[in-house]
């Protein structure tokens, strides 16, 4: 089996999920499955008008991190491929934040791996967002639900 | 410390002599329509020396001003754009990228200055980045000339340039002011320097710190030596010298990293790492 190729990707710009599907699976004929995580800014959040967001990473960090979390799905599962793509910089409320996607042979890598992925980057990936709303601006709060998402992986 | 290299030496003279006078000795613009155009980079640094305590303010944001080192940066990017309106015979260039970074040396009371300009053009951008490394020294100055007339601008130079007829172009090493301390030409961004910790903040706390970076002498920590300080250890000593910092910094949530990796209040850190403390993450 040909070893997982992985992309990670910290960006200002709009991402293309098409872009990113053709990019993981064009040209092979190994993949059965791709499973892809879009994440969206909300406008409801900690405040019910959130007029926008700003998200600051730590740069170099951030991108070992999304690495080593990718890897580590890679050893979980029988991968082909994995992308993650995070935009920082000001979003406002409809933008993609966030891609996840997965290739394997078979649909319950992908599907699982995917979470998996989700789960890790919400509660290891050095990301921070500032939303902005009519009264202000404030950080958000990390959210125990995120915490246990990620500690289910560790069962069994 | 911080003499001008002599001028005796004239190795580094261009064999053609000023370019921007012409065969009667008139200063004359270099007329460059026929130039190819290729990708151009300049690097240049500049030092503010100090008083320790103004150095000090100016690292722990106490000072009134407000933020001397990003109004500096701005100042700086700001200048570079409008060298062609300053220095007679530059031409106005169409910059594609400039970034100036202010970075504290406590050890030798002062502030490095160091500027990048880019561009896809015919004629280089060094002037550019001098320029942006003297106003955003200039700056410094300004903001801070209220609690320290003494302060000292020095060290004015081009480190670094690429592209054009002369290619790749870096300042020999036996020509910077402070060798000891220059390791910025493989890095200018993470500067290792004896002894030191690089500390970054980010997001909630950095702005409940007003603190970014700052460098912190190891051998000022209460243990021995650097060898086998924890980051607890760094972590005391921070709120012990800054102890409006306690309620931020002592929160149980805080993170830690150690070279950009994960790290607990246990894990033992050297002189060169860089260390970060930041809120729990909240991406995705």
């Amino acid at each position: 089996m040909m070893s997982c190729r992985i992309y990670i990707k910290v960006q200002e710009a709009p991402f293309d999920l098409a872009v990113v599907n053709r990019g993981m699976t064009e040209g092979r004929t190994d993949i059965g499955a791709v499973v892809t995580f879009s994440g969206l800014v909300r406008d409801f959040n900690e405040k019910p008008d959130v007029q926008g967001l700003t998200l600051e990473h730590y740069p170099g960090m951030t991108e070992q991190a999304l690495q080593q979390i990718a890897e580590e799905a890679s050893e979980r599962w029988s991968l082909q491929a994995v992308s993650v793509i995070h935009r920082v910089g000001h979003l406002t409320p409809g933008d993609p934040i966030v891609l996840v996607a997965v290739a394997s042979a078979h649909r319950q890598a992908a599907f699982d791996s995917c979470a998996f992925i989700m789960d890790f980057l919400k509660t290891r990936a050095p990301f921070w967002k500032k939303e902005n709303t009519r009264e202000g601006d404030y950080w958000v709060s990390a959210r125990t639900s995120d915490e246990d998402a990620a500690q289910r992986w560790h069962k069994g | 410390m911080n003499q001008p290299t002599s001028a005796t030496d004239t190795s580094n003279l261009h064999p053609e002599g000023f370019t921007h006078i012409d065969a009667k000795g008139e200063a004359s613009m270099v007329d460059v329509t026929e130039k190819a155009v290729t990708a151009r980079e300049a690097v240049a640094e500049a030092y503010v020396e100090m008083q320790p305590e103004t150095l000090r303010m100016i690292i722990s944001g106490e000072h009134k001003k407000g933020d001397v080192l990003a109004v500096a940066r701005i100042a700086g990017i700001q200048a570079a754009k409008k060298t062609s309106d300053l220095i007679p015979l530059c031409h106005p260039l169409m910059l594609t990228k400039v970034k100036v970074e202010l970075i504290p040396e406590p050890s030798q009371n002062r502030i490095r200055i160091e500027t990048l300009c880019k561009l896809a053009g015919q004629t280089g951008v060094e002037m550019e980045a001098l320029t942006a490394a003297s106003v955003a020294a200039l700056t410094l100055y300004d903001m801070c000339k209220a609690v320290d007339k003494t302060m000292v601008v020095s060290g004015i130079k081009v480190l670094e340039k690429k592209g054009g007829k002369s290619g790749h172009w870096q300042l020999p090493s036996d020509s910077h002011q402070d060798a000891e301390s220059s390791t910025h030409s493989d890095a200018p961004s993470t500067q290792k320097k004896d002894g030191y910790l690089s500390l970054r903040f980010f997001a909630g706390l950095r702005e409940s710190l007003n603190c970014e970076h700052m460098e912190l002498a190891l051998i000022a920590l209460d243990t021995s030596l650097g060898e086998d300080t924890s980051l607890g250890e760094v972590k005391a000593h921070l709120i012990s010298i800054h102890p409006e910092w306690e309620s931020a910094l002592s929160a149980s949530n805080v993170l830690m990293s150690v070279n950009q990796q994960m790290a607990k209040a246990t894990t033992t850190v050297q002189a060169g790492d860089e260390v970060a403390f930041f809120p729990p993450v909240t991406g995705g």
